[in-house]
C-alpha cells in the first residue's frame, strides 16, 4: 500500500468498522456488479432507451383542484403535422379487480385512481396525454386545446373539511371509514365536527372530534392519575413529496401482442401483475425492463398511473412510445407523504418512564385511496415508547391535494416526528437526563406491542437490541460530555437532541430462484428491483456462503422480466433484506441438498454420504465427487426436479412458472421460506443529533449527526451505511426544510420548484455524518439480517427536532419543519408565533 | 440572469443589418449526427437554412457535426442527437446538476446551455471521462472502491462536477469539496459516502492508485455510447 | 388554451459578437427580442412558455463585455463577467470583498459558472405566483395574489410595496451599493452611467419593470469606484437551504472608521422590497457614531421604521433589524455567521475559540 502524506491524505474512517467476524462473504465490502455500467454512464435507465420510430408522450395535468370535464376539443391539435393521438379518460380501461395469494378477490376501488381522469380531484390530476413526433409538437398541439370544465367545492385542509358544513372533496364524503357490517377496505364517509369540537384550534390545539378508528390497552386513567407529569401537545408533520431524482418515465411497444415496458420501479417481479391489473390484461403478456432506477423511497412500489398512458398509447398508434414527465409534474403525480396532524397526551413518572400515552392523529390523505399512515402511526409508537396503557383514535381525510403514497417509515416518521418532541419537554420538565429518558421507555428483546387481537393476544418482536444501540451511541456521541457545554456563546444557541427509532424490518415467506450451470457459474434470479440500495445482490452474498463458493462464479440476473424471477416481496417496507435473505439462503440449503442428491445419484450412496465445498460436491472425508460444472451436467441428464422439469409443490405459482421457463438450463433449483419465527420483525435505530442556532436571524446548522443502528447481522456495510444515513437525511429533511406550499383560496401548490420545496443540499447536513451498526443476529431469522430502509428516518427528524428545542426551549415550534422564520419570530416573542394548525405555508 | 424584455418597439430601427452577420463559426454542409429518434425533429412550416442548423461541437474530444435547433439545449442534444445518454435530466431547471458537463473544463449544467452557444467548444460527458484504452478515470475508480451513490442518477453529474472543481483545487479539504461540488442534488442523500468517494478520487488523482489497486478496465468505448460495457456489467 | 410547461417554444437565435451589434439588433427588434445573458433567470421563463419572444439575443459571443479591468479609479466589470470571475478576482477580493462575498453566496458554482454580474443584478423577481404564470399586476392583470389574507407571502416584501409585494432576490446588489457602483447602460442616445440602487425601478413607477432599461437599452459594464476600497466591509445572507436558494434578506455595508467612529458610511439590504435597499437614513444616523452594540441598535430600530408585514412575513422586521445592527457594528465581534462560502469553517472556528 503507497503511503501518501499530503494533507488532505484521507484519515481513517470512522465509518469503516469490521463486520462480519466468522463469516467469508456477509458482512464484508465489496464491489456490486452494477457499478461499473452506473460509474460510466452506460446503465440504462428508462429514458436512456430508443427504439425506431419512437413517439413522445406529454400529458394536460388539472388546473383546478376539482372539476368536471365537460368537454375536449382537440381537433385543431389533431390536424397539426405530427401530432398521432390525443388519450382521454375515455380510452383508459376500468382497473380490473384482482384475486390476492389467499384467494380473496380484492375489487378495485371506486374512489381509485386512474391514469387519465374526467373528473380531477387535484391540481395535477391528469386529464389527458397527447402523442407526437417529438416534445415540441406534442407542447404546440396542447396548447390548440380547448377544455370546458366546471369547477367543483374543494378542500385542501383536512380540519377546513371536519367543520361544521366544511367542504367535502368529492361528493361522497371526506373521511375514510372501515364499514362496520361487512369486511372489505375502507369507504369514504361524510364526516363533521360540532363547533364545540373546535374550541381547542384557538388554543392551537388539535381538535378530537369523532374518530371512525380506535383502539386501546391497558388502564390509561389509572396511568394518567399515577403520573408525576402529563403532558398534552399538539404537533404536525409535514406534506413531503419523494422527488426521485429521476422523474417517472415509461417507454412502451407491444409486439405479439405483449407489452414491453421500460421504466422505473422499486420492485421488478411484483410490479407485473400490478401493471397488469391497471391495464386489465394478463400478467403473462407483460416484459418489464427496469435494470436500474433513479430513485424511489416508497414511491414506486410497484406499478404507477404513468406506466399506463405511453402503454395504451403505443397499443393505439402501433409505436413505441416515450414519456418522460417533468419535474413540475413529479411534484403533482410523483407521490408524497400525508401530513399528520396530532395530539397526544402523555403521562411520565418521575424518571421519566411513560405510564399512558392518549394519542389523536388526523391523516391528510390527499385526493385517493386512504393513506394508512395515521393508523401506522401508533403501533409504531407503541411498540418504540412502550406505554403500558395506551388508547389511539384517528381520522383519515381526503382532501384535494396530489396523491399520497408510502414514503420511507410511512406513519412512523409522523408517529417519532409528533411524540419524541414531547418526550424531550418531559426530561427537561423532569430534570431528568435525555438519553436516560429514552433509555427507561426503550423496547427489549421480544417486545410487545399495539393493541390485543381477538384473542386478546398482542404482537412481540423478534428482537430488540435498542437500549445496546442507545448507551454504545452515547458513548460515540459524547453525549455526557456534550450536555454539559455551554448552550450559548453570542447570538448563538447550541442544543443536543436523542431519539429512538424504529420501523418494520421485514416479511417471510417468498421464493429463491437459482441455477447451477454446466458452465460451473451459479446464477441467482432475482425479482428484486434496483434502486441504489442493493439489496438485489447484497441478499444473494448469503446464499454464496450456504453454497462456499467465491463470488466471483456467482451471477445475480436482475430487472427484465423476460429472464423469470421468482415470487419475490415487493422491494418496500424494508422487507428485502430480511425476507429476500431467508429466500437466498431457503434456496442454497435447497441447492446443497440437491447437489448431494445428484452426486449420489450417479456415483452411489445416499445423499447423506455426500458435502460440498470448493465448487465441488464430494464424498465425506474425500473420495469421488462432481464439480458443479458435472453436477449441473447430470442434473440435465436426470430431468425432472434437478433440472427445472418439475418444481416443488409449495413454491408460488409465479416461481413454478419461472422454473419451467428455465427447464433444462442446468440444476435448476428453487425453495419457499418456511423458516419459522416468533414474532414481528422491526430495525431500531437511536439517532443523535448537534444544532448550532443563530438567534438573531434563525438560521441554524446541523453541525454533528450520528444514527447508531440495530438491524441484526451486517450483511454489506457500504450500503447499509448508505441506507442508514441516507434514510436518516430523509427524515431531517422533514426537520429542516422540505414542505409543500399551497394557496388555499384556490386549492393550488405555489411551490412547484426545488428552491421552493426545499430536498436538501450537500451543505445542509453536516460533512462527515456518522454511522454504526451492532451486529447482533436477529434469533429469528437464518443469517440474522434484517431490514434497514425505513427505521432511521423517524429518528433523523426528531434528533434535530429535540436538539433544537434544546437549544431554544419548549415554546419556539409546534410543526415541521422548522424554519428561520419560525425561529426568529417565536424567540422574539417568546411564544410559537405560527399557528400549529395551519398548514403548508 | 435577467434579460427582462419589456422592449416597446423602436420606431422603425435602420435594417442595415442581417441576421447572417451576427452567426459565428457555423459550419454548413455534411451529414447530421442521427440517432435512432429526436426529442426535437426540424419544426415545420418555419424557415431554417441548414447553415445555420449544422454545427460542430467538440465532444469527449471528437468533433460531433449535429443539427440543432435553436432552442435545444446541450442535455438535449448530447443525449437526442449523439446517444450520450449518460447527462441525465433530473430537473432541466438548473437545480440538481444532473446534467453537469464541463464546458472547456468548467462545470455547468447541461439543461441551462444552448448548444449553439457552445459552437467549437470542448464538451467533455461522464462518458468521456475513461481513459481511451478503457481504464476507468481515478474518480471513477474511486466510487468503485468506495461503493459511493445509490441510485446513481445524480452520479455522473457528481463526477463531472467533482473533475471540473479539483482542475481548480486538487488539493481539498473535505469541506472545500463539499462546497465544490454542492450544485449537485442526491434524493438517495449519500451525501457523506458520496463525499467519501470523490475524497479518495482526488487522492487517487494527486497520489496514483494504491499499489494492490489497479484501475478496473472497461471493455468497449463508452464515449461513443457503446453498450457493451452495460451488459458486462450487468453479467450479461 | 391547455396549459403545458417545460418545453421551450421556438425562437430565433441571434448571437452577436459586439456590444454595437447587439444594441442595433435589440432596436431592430424592438418587443420581438428578449436579451439573455448568463440564460439562468431566461430559461425559466422560455421553459414555462410564459413568455415567447421571437429572437433571443444571446449576449455570450460578445468578448468587450468580458472581464474584469483595473482602472485608474477601482475597478470595471463588464456585465457579461461570470460571477465565479468575479468572486476569484484578486483586486476584488483584496479591497471589494464585500462584493466577492455576496456573489460567493449565489445559487450553487455551476450557476456562478455561467451566471453573470449583470444578469445577476437585472434579474426579474421571484414571486412563487407570478413566476408561476398568474395575471398578477405585474403581468399585466389587476391583482396581487400574495398580498391576500391567505396570500403564501412569506418571502415577499415589508417595504415598497404598491399593488405588488414581490421582492428583488439579487445578492450581489447590496454589495454593489455598498460599493457605490455605478451602472453603465448603452442607450440609443448614448451611454448613460446611474448609481447603482437608481437602476432599479418600483412598482410605483413602473410595476411591470425592474430597471430603467428602455428598449433597445443595453447594459454594459459596472464600475466600483475606489472610494470604499479597502473599507471594512459586511455581508451577510440568510436563506433556508445553503446552496440554490435565494435570500430571505441579505445586507451589505462598507464602513471607513476614524478613532473607533464611524467617518463613512454606505449600506443596503435586498429582499425586503420590490427594489433593492439603500438605507440612507440610517447611514445618515450613524455617521459620527462609535461602531458599537448600541449604535447598532439604533440602526436597527431604525432601518426597520415603516415596515409593512404581510401574513406570514412578520420575521422580516426582526430579521431586518438584526441585520442592519451587525452591518453597522457587528464586524467587531460579531462573526457573520453563515454568510461566507467557508461557514462551516467559521462557525467551527467561533465554537472552538
Amino acid at each position: 500500500m503507497a503511503v501518501t502524506n499530503t494533507k488532505t491524505s484521507q484519515p481513517a474512517n470512522p465509518n469503516d468498522r469490521v463486520y462480519g467476524a466468522g463469516h467469508k462473504l456477509v458482512g464484508k465490502n465489496y464491489t456490486t456488479p452494477d457499478l461499473i455500467a452506473k460509474v460510466t454512464g452506460t446503465s440504462k435507465y428508462a429514458e436512456d432507451f430508443r427504439a425506431e420510430g419512437m413517439l413522445f408522450c406529454r400529458l394536460v395535468l388539472s388546473p383546478t383542484p376539482h372539476g368536471r370535464i365537460r368537454s375536449i376539443d382537440a381537433s385543431d391539435a389533431l390536424a397539426m403535422p405530427g401530432v398521432k393521438a390525443v388519450l382521454t379518460a375515455d380510452d383508459i380501461p376500468a382497473q380490473a379487480d384482482y384475486l390476492n395469494d389467499n384467494g380473496q378477490t380484492i375489487k378495485a376501488s371506486k374512489w381509485g385512481e386512474r391514469a387519465l381522469t374526467n373528473e380531477p380531484v387535484y391540481q395535477g390530476d391528469p386529464i389527458l396525454a397527447v402523442a407526437a413526433v417529438d416534445e415540441l409538437t406534442a407542447a404546440e398541439a396542447i396548447e390548440r386545446i380547448k377544455i370546458d370544465w366546471e369547477e367543483l367545492p374543494f378542500v385542501i385542509d383536512p380540519l377546513e373539511s371536519l367543520r361544521p358544513g366544511g367542504p367535502n372533496p368529492r361528493e361522497d364524503g371526506n373521511v375514510w371509514t372501515r364499514p362496520k357490517d361487512h369486511p372489505g377496505p375502507p369507504e369514504l364517509t361524510k364526516l363533521k365536527w360540532t363547533e364545540k369540537d373546535f374550541e381547542d384550534y384557538r388554543q392551537g390545539k388539535l381538535p378530537m372530534g369523532e374518530a371512525p378508528d380506535t383502539w386501546s390497552y391497558g388502564d390509561l386513567d389509572a396511568g394518567f392519575k399515577n403520573a408525576a407529569l402529563v403532558l398534552d401537545e399538539s404537533f404536525i408533520t409535514p406534506d413531503v413529496s419523494h422527488q426521485c431524482l429521476e422523474t417517472r418515465t415509461a417507454m412502451a411497444y407491444w409486439q405479439n401482442g405483449k407489452l414491453y415496458l421500460h421504466t422505473g420501479t422499486q420492485s421488478t417481479a411484483q410490479t407485473v401483475p400490478a401493471i397488469a391489473r391497471w391495464m386489465n390484461m394478463s400478467p403473462d403478456n407483460v416484459v418489464l425492463i427496469s435494470e436500474y432506477t433513479g430513485g424511489g423511497f416508497g414511491s414506486k412500489v410497484t406499478g404507477t398511473v404513468i406506466m399506463i398512458v405511453p402503454a395504451i398509447l403505443s397499443k393505439k398508434l402501433n409505436a413505441p412510445v416515450m414519456m418522460r414527465i417533468s419535474r413540475e409534474e413529479e411534484h403533482f403525480i410523483g407521490r408524497a407523504r400525508p401530513s399528520v396532524e396530532g395530539r397526544v397526551k402523555i403521562g411520565f413518572d418521575k424518571d421519566g418512564k411513560i405510564t399512558a400515552m392518549d394519542m389523536f392523529t388526523v391523516c391528510n390523505a390527499g385526493a385517493y385511496d386512504a393513506a394508512s399512515d395515521g393508523n401506522t402511526a401508533p403501533r409504531i409508537a407503541s411498540l418504540l415508547f412502550q406505554p403500558p396503557a395506551m388508547r389511539w383514535r384517528g381520522v383519515t381525510v381526503m382532501t384535494n391535494t396530489p396523491t399520497r403514497s408510502a414514503q420511507s417509515a410511512p406513519g412512523g416518521m409522523q408517529a417519532i416526528g409528533i411524540i419524541e418532541p414531547i418526550l424531550s419537554k418531559a426530561a427537561r420538565k423532569l430534570g431528568v437526563d435525555q438519553v436516560a429518558l429514552r433509555r427507561v421507555n426503550c423496547p427489549e428483546g421480544k417486545a410487545q406491542y399495539g393493541p390485543p387481537n381477538k384473542e386478546g393476544k398482542r404482537a412481540h418482536t423478534t428482537s430488540c437490541f435498542l437500549k445496546d444501540a442507545l448507551d454504545r451511541g452515547a458513548e460515540q456521541f459524547r453525549w455526557a460530555e456534550r450536555v454539559k457545554q455551554p448552550k450559548r456563546m453570542g447570538s448563538k444557541a447550541r442544543g443536543v437532541g436523542v431519539s429512538l427509532s424504529t420501523y418494520v424490518g421485514g416479511t417471510i415467506g417468498f421464493d429463491g430462484l437459482m441455477v447451477v450451470t454446466p458452465e460451473g457459474k451459479v446464477r441467482f434470479h432475482s425479482g428484486i428491483g434496483n434502486l441504489g440500495t442493493e439489496s438485489v445482490i447484497d441478499v444473494h452474498r448469503a446464499a454464496a456462503e450456504v453454497l462456499d463458493v467465491p463470488w466471483d462464479v456467482c451471477e445475480v440476473v436482475w430487472g427484465d422480466t423476460s429472464r423469470v424471477f421468482p415470487y419475490t416481496c415487493a422491494s418496500g417496507g424494508s422487507q428485502t433484506t430480511h425476507a429476500m435473505t431467508r429466500a437466498a439462503h431457503s434456496v442454497a440449503t435447497e441447492c446443497v441438498q440437491k447437489l448431494k442428491e445428484v452426486a449420489a445419484k450417479s456415483l452411489g450412496g445416499s445423499s447423506d454420504d455426500y458435502e460440498v465445498a470448493h465448487q465441488r460436491v464430494f464424498r465425506k472425508g474425500g473420495g469421488a465427487g462432481l464439480s458443479f460444472a458435472q453436477a449441473a451436467q447430470k442434473a440435465i441428464e436426470l430431468g425432472g426436479i434437478y433440472d427445472g422439469h418439475e418444481a416443488p409443490p409449495d413454491v408460488h405459482k409465479q416461481t413454478k412458472q419461472a422454473v419451467g421457463m428455465l427447464a433444462g438450463r442446468g440444476l435448476v433449483v428453487s425453495a419457499k421460506d418456511k423458516y419459522p419465527r416468533d414474532g414481528d420483525t422491526y430495525s431500531y435505530v437511536a439517532s443523535f443529533a448537534e444544532v448550532e442556532v443563530d438567534v438573531e436571524t434563525g438560521k441554524y446548522y446541523l453541525t454533528d449527526f450520528l444514527a447508531y443502528a440495530d438491524v441484526g447481522t451486517v450483511l454489506h456495510p457500504r450500503s447499509l451505511g448508505g441506507q442508514v444515513l441516507g434514510r436518516s437525511t430523509l427524515g431531517i429533511a422533514h426537520a429542516i426544510g422540505q414542505k409543500w406550499v399551497l394557496d388555499p383560496e384556490y386549492g393550488v401548490t405555489v411551490a412547484k420548484r426545488f428552491y421552493q420545496n426545499k430536498p436538501p443540499t450537500i451543505l445542509d447536513v453536516p460533512i462527515d455524518m456518522q454511522w454504526a451498526a451492532l451486529d447482533i443476529p436477529d434469533p429469528e431469522t437464518p443469517v440474522g439480517s434484517r431490514g434497514v430502509g425505513e427505521p432511521p428516518v423517524g429518528g433523523g427528524c426528531a434528533a434535530v427536532l429535540n436538539a433544537l428545542s434544546d437549544a431554544l426551549g419548549d415554546e419556539i415550534f409546534q410543526r415541521a419543519p422548522v424554519y428561520a422564520d419560525t425561529i426568529l419570530a417565536s424567540y422574539e416573542a417568546g411564544r410559537p408565533m405560527q399557528h400549529p394548525l395551519m398548514a403548508n405555508i | 440572469m435577467s434579460d427582462r424584455n419589456d422592449l416597446k418597439s423602436g420606431e422603425n430601427p435602420p435594417k442595415t443589418i442581417t441576421r447572417r452577420n451576427f452567426i459565428l463559426g457555423v459550419i454548413a454542409g455534411g451529414a447530421a449526427v442521427g440517432a435512432a429518434s429526436y426529442r426535437f425533429l426540424a419544426p415545420r412550416g418555419r424557415t431554417y437554412s441548414t447553415g445555420e442548423r449544422l454545427i460542430t461541437v467538440n465532444v469527449n474530444g471528437k468533433p460531433r457535426r449535429v443539427d440543432v435547433m435553436k432552442q435545444e439545449t446541450l442535455a438535449w442534444t448530447l443525449r437526442y442527437k449523439l446517444g450520450l445518454t449518460g447527462t441525465k435530466l433530473g430537473c432541466d431547471r438548473a437545480e440538481c446538476g444532473a446534467c453537469t458537463v464541463l464546458i472547456d473544463n468548467v462545470p455547468h449544467y447541461g439543461c441551462s446551455v444552448l448548444t449553439h452557444t457552445v459552437r467549437g467548444r470542448n464538451v467533455t460527458t461522464i462518458e468521456g471521462l475513461a481513459s481511451a484504452d478503457g481504464r476507468l478515470h481515478p474518480v471513477q475508480q474511486a466510487v468503485i472502491d468506495e461503493q459511493g451513490f445509490q441510485c446513481a442518477f445524480c452520479m455522473s453529474g457528481f463526477l463531472m462536477a467533482t473533475v471540473g472543481f479539483l482542475k481548480t483545487n486538487p488539493n481539498p479539504t473535505r469541506k472545500e469539496l463539499a462546497h465544490g461540488i454542492s450544485g449537485n442534488l442526491c434524493r438517495c442523500q449519500d451525501y457523506n459516502k458520496i463525499l467519501d468517494a470523490m475524497m479518495r478520487g482526488a487522492e487517487y488523482m494527486r497520489d496514483g492508485i494504491p499499489a494492490g489497486k489497479t484501475l478496473t478496465a472497461i471493455a468497449g468505448n463508452p464515449a461513443a455510447g457503446d453498450d457493451a460495457t452495460a451488459a458486462l456489467a450487468r453479467g450479461a | 388554451m391547455a396549459i403545458i410547461r417545460d418545453v421551450m417554444p421556438a425562437f430565433d437565435l441571434l448571437q452577436p459578437s459586439s456590444a454595437a451589434d447587439a444594441q442595433k439588433l435589440l432596436q431592430e427588434h424592438g418587443s420581438d427580442a428578449w436579451i439573455m445573458a448568463g440564460g439562468l433567470d431566461s430559461f425559466d421563463w422560455l421553459k414555462d412558455r410564459i413568455k415567447k419572444p421571437k429572437v433571443l439575443v444571446d449576449l455570450s459571443g460578445i468578448d468587450e463585455l468580458k472581464g474584469i479591468r483595473v482602472t485608474g479609479d477601482g475597478v470595471e466589470i463588464g456585465a457579461m463577467t461570470t460571477l465565479t470571475e468575479v468572486a476569484e478576482h484578486p483586486e476584488i477580493r483584496k479591497n471589494y470583498s464585500v462584493l466577492s462575498q455576496a456573489v460567493s453566496v449565489v445559487a450553487s458554482p455551476q450557476i456562478r459558472n455561467q451566471g453573470t454580474l449583470g444578469g445577476n443584478v437585472s434579474q426579474d423577481v421571484r414571486c412563487w405566483y407570478y413566476r408561476g404564470g398568474w395575471p398578477c399586476y405585474r403581468a399585466g392583470g389587476n391583482i396581487c395574489y400574495a398580498d391576500t389574507p391567505v396570500g403564501r407571502n412569506r418571502e415577499h416584501a415589508i417595504f415598497g410595496a404598491d399593488r405588488c409585494v414581490a421582492v428583488h432576490p439579487s445578492d450581489s446588489v447590496p454589495a454593489l451599493i455598498a460599493l457605490d457602483a455605478k451602472f453603465v447602460v448603452q442607450t440609443s442616445k448614448g451611454e448613460k452611467t446611474v448609481d447603482a440602487e437608481n437602476y432599479y425601478i418600483g412598482p410605483d413607477l413602473d410595476i411591470t419593470r425592474i430597471n430603467m432599461l428602455q428598449p433597445g437599452d443595453l447594459l454594459t459594464a459596472i464600475r466600483i469606484p475606489s472610494t470604499w476600497a479597502g473599507a471594512t466591509f459586511y455581508f451577510e445572507k440568510v436563506r433556508d437551504r445553503n446552496v440554490w436558494d435565494f435570500p430571505l434578506m441579505n445586507v451589505a455595508s462598507a464602513i471607513v472608521l476614524s478613532g473607533g467612529a464611524i467617518s463613512r458610511i454606505r449600506l443596503a439590504v435586498n429582499a425586503v422590497s420590490p427594489r433593492p435597499m439603500r438605507l440612507k437614513n440610517v447611514e445618515d444616523a450613524v455617521v459620527g457614531k462609535p461602531a458599537d452594540a448600541s449604535t447598532g441598535e439604533m440602526a436597527g430600530k431604525l432601518a426597520v421604521q415603516g415596515a409593512v408585514p404581510l401574513q406570514f412575513n412578520a420575521y422580516k422586521i426582526p430579521l431586518m433589524r438584526n441585520l442592519v445592527k451587525r452591518a453597522v457594528c457587528g464586524v467587531a465581534g460579531q462573526q457573520a455567521y453563515g454568510a461566507l462560502t467557508g461557514d462551516l469553517d467559521t462557525q467551527e472556528v467561533a465554537w472552538n475559540s
